[in-house]
C-alpha cells in the first residue's frame, strides 16, 4: 500500500515536469522583427490602362471593377534605426509598398508575395483616400474591409487627398514618418479654424450608416509637402465625394458648429483700412430649430470671446473703449460674412446639410425629424436660417498703444 | 437519513457570508452580454433611450429575484433541487430539476463558446479553439472541486479588479464622447423603450442562482439585500457601457458593430501614453467574468445532479466536462451562437420568470392548508 502511494507520488512528480511546456510562451506570438507595422494606408483609383491589362492577364481580376492602388506605409525593424541624423545613411524612416487590384484584402495579401514582413495594422494611424476613388466608389464599399477586420483600429483617422493619396505618404525628409506627420497636423485644430475635428474610422461607420451628408478633412500635396486644405463633402445617400469646400468655407463651418477651439479673425478697420486680428479664446454656437406648423426655420446664435492679437491701425490707443467697439464690429462683420458664405454654399450650391442642423432638429423636435429625415438634404436647402454673431473683446495683450 | 443527507450535499458547512453571496451574484450576471448589449438593445429600441431600458430591465430582474428568494426562504437550508420534490412530488419536481440542470450546463457551454470566439478573434488569432477552451474548463473544474467557498473567495478577488479596470477603460473613452448622440431623451415616447425590455431584462440573467445560493448563506434572511446589491451593480456597469458606447459611436454606428463595446475601446487613443491597445485590459476582466459565470453554472449543474441522484458530486463534475465541451462546439457560426444565446434566454424567461412565482403561490397555498389542518 505504502509502496503504491510512493509510486503515485513519483508519477505526479514526473507529470509536473510537463507543466514546464506551458512556460515556453504564447501560442500566437509574433516576433517584432518579423512585423511590418502599418501606420498609414493610401487608397487610389488607378486609371492606367496598361497596368489594368497586365493585371487581367496575370490574375483573376474582374474587368469592369474599379482598379485601386493601395499604398501601405510600413515601419519595420530595419527602418526604425534609419533616418536618424547621427547616422550617415540616407535611408528613409519608413517604407512604402504599393500594389494594385480590385478589392482591398486580396491586394494586401498579394504584398505577401513580395515582402518578408508580416503586415500588422494594430497601430494604424491614418487612412488617406484619393479624390478620384472617393468620387467614383461608395465609401462604404471602400472601407468595408477596414471596418470588418479585427486588426485595423477604429481610431485611425480618415482623410481625403486632393489628387493622389499615395503622394501624401511621402516626404522629402527621410527622418519624418509622413503618416505620423499627418496626425500631428490634425491636432492643430486648437490654433486654427481651418481644420475640421478629426473623424475616426469608428465615428465614420455611424455617419455612413445614418444617410446624412458629412465632411472629411482634405489634404493636398505640393512640392513634396503636405498641407491640410479645405474639406470634402460626402453625399449621405451615394456615400461618394460630391465636392470640395475651401479653407474659408471651413472657417464658416467652424463658426456655425461652434466646435473650434481657437483661431483668428482677420478684418479691416473701417476708417483706416488697416488690419485688425482678433484671436478666439472661446467660441460657442447654439443652433435653435423653430417649428411652426409645417414650417421649419433655424436660428444660429454664435458668441465668442477673444483678444486683439495684432493691430495695424496706427496712432490709436487700443485700450480705448471706442476703438475696441469698432474692432468688435468689424470682426463680427467678418464672421457674419464667413457664416453667410458657407450657408449659401451648403444650401444653394451643394444642397447638403453638413453643419448639424438636422441633428439639432432630431434632438429638439424628434417627431418632426422622423417625417423630414428621408429627404432632409432637399428640405434643408430651402429652410430659412437666421444668424446672430456676438463677439466680445476682453483684452488687448501687453501693448496698449500702437505707434 | 441525516447522515445520508450530509454525504450528498457536499459539505453544507461550507457557508458564505452575505457580501460573498452578493459578489457571486454580480460575477454571475456580468458575462458574455456586456460586449454585445449596446447593439442588441439599440437594434430593438432604435433611439438613444437604451439606458432607460437597461434600468427598467434591472428593476424587473430585481423583482424576479425577490420572488425567487422568497420561494427559497420557505425552505431553509435546502436548495431548490431538494425542496422541489417536496413541493411538487417526486416526478414533476425531478423533471423540473433536470430541466434546470440542463439550463445551467447549456448556459455554461454558451459562455465557453463565446469566450473562445472573442479571444480567438481579438487576442489569440492563431490559437485553435480547443486550446483556449480546454485549459479554461480544467481550471474551472479545479475550482469547483473545492465547493462554494473557494469560488466565493476567488470571485471576491476578481470583483474589485473588474470594477477598477472597467471604470478606467470606460472613462478613458470620454474623449470621444458626444452628449448629442444620447439626445433626445424620450424623443419618441416610451414605446421604443418597451420594445427593448426583453433584451435588456435577459442581460440580467443570474438571480436564478438564488434558488441554490440561499441554502449556502450564513444569514438567509438577508437574501433580498443580496438581490438588491447584486443586480444594481451590474446595472450600473451596463448603464455606463451603453451610455459610453452610444455617446461615442452614435445610435447609427452602434448597430453596425458586432462587438460594439470592444469597438468603443479601440476607437480612441490616449496621446502621450505609451500603451495603445486598451481592449486587451477589457478582454482580460471580461474573461475573468466569463470564467466566474462558467464556474457557477457548471457547479450549479453538478450540484443539481448530485442532489437529485443523492450521490457524491465529484463524478458529476468530471462527467459534465465532455458534455459542456460538445454543446459548446455545436453552434456552427457566430449567428448560430447568437441564436443559441437567444434560445437560452427564452428558456430562462419561462424557467425563472414564470415558474418561481407559480411555485411560490403553490407553496403558500400548501402552507395555508397545513395550518388549517393543524
Amino acid at each position: 500500500m505504502k509502496q503504491r502511494h510512493k509510486n503515485v507520488r513519483l508519477l505526479f512528480r514526473f507529470l509536473s515536469f510537463l507543466l514546464l511546456l506551458t512556460l515556453t510562451g504564447c501560442w500566437s506570438q509574433r516576433e517584432i522583427e518579423e512585423l511590418g507595422l502599418v501606420v498609414g494606408i493610401a487608397l487610389d483609383l488607378e486609371k492606367d490602362k496598361s497596368l489594368e491589362e497586365a493585371l487581367e492577364r496575370n490574375e483573376n481580376r474582374y474587368p469592369d471593377k474599379a482598379l485601386m492602388t493601395i499604398t501601405n506605409q510600413l515601419i519595420t525593424s530595419e527602418t526604425t534605426g534609419a533616418g536618424k541624423k547621427e547616422g550617415k545613411s540616407q535611408q528613409k524612416a519608413y517604407n512604402n509598398v504599393s500594389e494594385s487590384g480590385d478589392a482591398i484584402l486580396p491586394v494586401l495579401r498579394n504584398m505577401v508575395l513580395r515582402s518578408d514582413k508580416h503586415l500588422f495594422a494594430q497601430h494604424l494611424k491614418v487612412i488617406v483616400i484619393g479624390e478620384d476613388l472617393a468620387r467614383t466608389v461608395n465609401l462604404n464599399q471602400i472601407l468595408d474591409f477596414f471596418l470588418r477586420g479585427q486588426e485595423v483600429r477604429p481610431s485611425s483617422i480618415i482623410l481625403i487627398a486632393k489628387n493622389r493619396a499615395s503622394k501624401t505618404l511621402e516626404s522629402k525628409e527621410p527622418a519624418v514618418i509622413p503618416a505620423l506627420h499627418l496626425i500631428q497636423i490634425s491636432k492643430g485644430q486648437e490654433r486654427t479654424t481651418k481644420i475640421l475635428p478629426p473623424i475616426s474610422l469608428g465615428k465614420l461607420s455611424g455617419k455612413l450608416h445614418s444617410e446624412s451628408s458629412f465632411l472629411l478633412q482634405n489634404v493636398s500635396t505640393k512640392n513634396g509637402e503636405v498641407k491640410f486644405e479645405g474639406a470634402s463633402l460626402i453625399d449621405g445617400r451615394a456615400k461618394k465625394l460630391r465636392g470640395f469646400l475651401n479653407e474659408k468655407d471651413l472657417e464658416g463651418i467652424t463658426w456655425v458648429t461652434g466646435k473650434g477651439k481657437g483661431g483668428l479673425v482677420k478684418s479691416l478697420d473701417e476708417k483706416t483700412g488697416q488690419l485688425i486680428i482678433y484671436e478666439i479664446e472661446s467660441m460657442k454656437s447654439k443652433i435653435r430649430p423653430h417649428v411652426v406648423g409645417n414650417n421649419i426655420s433655424f436660428e444660429v446664435n454664435i458668441s465668442s470671446e477673444g483678444r486683439i492679437a495684432e493691430n495695424w491701425v496706427v496712432s490709436r490707443k487700443v485700450s480705448e473703449n471706442e476703438f475696441l467697439k469698432r474692432a468688435e464690429k468689424v470682426s463680427k462683420k467678418e464672421v457674419e460674412r464667413l457664416v453667410k458664405n458657407v450657408l449659401d454654399k451648403t444650401q444653394k450650391e451643394y444642397q447638403a446639410d453638413v453643419l448639424g442642423f438636422g441633428d439639432r432638429l432630431r434632438i429638439e423636435y424628434p417627431k418632426v425629424w422622423e417625417n423630414v429625415k428621408k429627404d432632409w438634404d432637399q428640405t434643408f436647402s430651402k429652410i430659412p436660417i437666421k444668424y446672430n454673431v456676438k463677439l466680445t473683446i476682453t483684452d488687448y495683450g501687453t501693448s496698449v498703444l500702437n505707434k | 437519513m441525516k447522515g445520508n443527507e450530509r454525504a450528498m450535499i457536499v459539505n453544507l458547512k461550507d457557508r458564505i457570508t452575505t457580501s460573498q453571496a452578493a459578489v457571486v451574484l454580480v460575477n454571475y450576471i456580468l458575462a458574455a452580454g456586456i460586449l454585445t448589449l449596446p447593439r442588441t438593445s439599440v437594434e430593438k429600441v432604435k433611439t438613444p433611450d437604451v439606458w432607460i431600458t437597461v434600468i427598467l430591465g434591472g428593476l424587473i430582474a430585481i423583482m424576479a429575484g425577490i420572488i425567487i428568494v422568497k420561494l427559497s426562504q420557505q425552505y431553509p437550508k435546502k436548495t431548490f433541487y431538494q425542496y422541489s420534490q417536496e413541493l411538487l412530488g417526486k416526478w414533476v419536481g425531478g423533471l423540473l430539476c433536470l430541466l434546470i440542470v440542463g439550463y445551467f450546463f447549456t448556459l455554461s457551454a454558451f459562455e465557453v463558446r463565446t469566450l473562445s470566439e472573442v479571444t480567438g478573434f481579438f487576442l489569440l488569432e492563431d490559437t485553435p479553439a480547443w486550446a483556449i477552451i480546454m485549459p479554461f474548463m480544467w481550471i474551472g473544474l479545479y475550482l469547483i472541486m473545492g465547493g462554494i467557498n473557494p469560488m466565493a473567495r476567488l470571485f471576491s478577488l476578481i470583483f474589485p479588479i473588474s470594477v477598477v479596470v472597467f471604470l478606467l477603460v470606460a472613462f478613458m473613452s470620454s474623449g470621444i464622447f458626444e452628449l448629442d448622440n444620447l439626445r433626445p431623451v424620450l424623443g419618441l415616447g416610451i414605446k421604443p423603450i418597451l420594445a427593448g425590455l426583453k433584451t435588456t431584462g435577459l442581460m440580467f440573467l443570474g438571480p436564478e442562482i438564488m434558488l441554490l445560493l440561499v441554502a449556502f448563506m450564513q444569514q438567509p434572511d438577508k437574501a433580498v439585500k443580496v438581490i438588491l446589491v447584486g443586480v444594481s451593480i451590474p446595472m450600473i456597469f451596463y448603464v455606463i457601457t451603453v451610455v459610453m458606447v452610444i455617446g461615442a459611436l452614435s445610435v447609427d454606428g452602434v448597430v453596425t458593430r458586432t462587438w460594439p463595446t470592444i469597438s468603443l475601446i479601440r476607437s480612441f487613443e490616449i496621446p502621450g501614453l505609451f500603451f495603445e491597445r486598451f481592449e486587451s485590459f477589457m478582454l482580460v476582466i471580461w474573461i475573468m467574468q466569463i470564467f466566474a459565470t462558467f464556474t457557477i453554472t457548471y457547479y450549479a449543474a453538478a450540484l443539481g445532479l448530485a442532489q437529485l441522484f443523492k450521490k457524491n458530486i465529484h463524478p458529476f463534475m468530471y462527467g459534465l466536462i465532455p458534455i459542456i465541451y460538445i454543446i459548446a462546439m455545436t453552434p456552427k457560426s457566430i449567428n448560430d451562437l447568437f441564436k443559441f444565446g437567444d434560445m437560452i434566454g427564452n428558456a430562462a424567461l419561462l424557467l425563472f420568470g414564470v415558474m418561481p412565482l407559480l411555485l411560490l403561490i403553490v407553496s403558500k397555498l400548501k402552507e395555508g392548508k397545513h395550518e388549517t389542518e393543524t
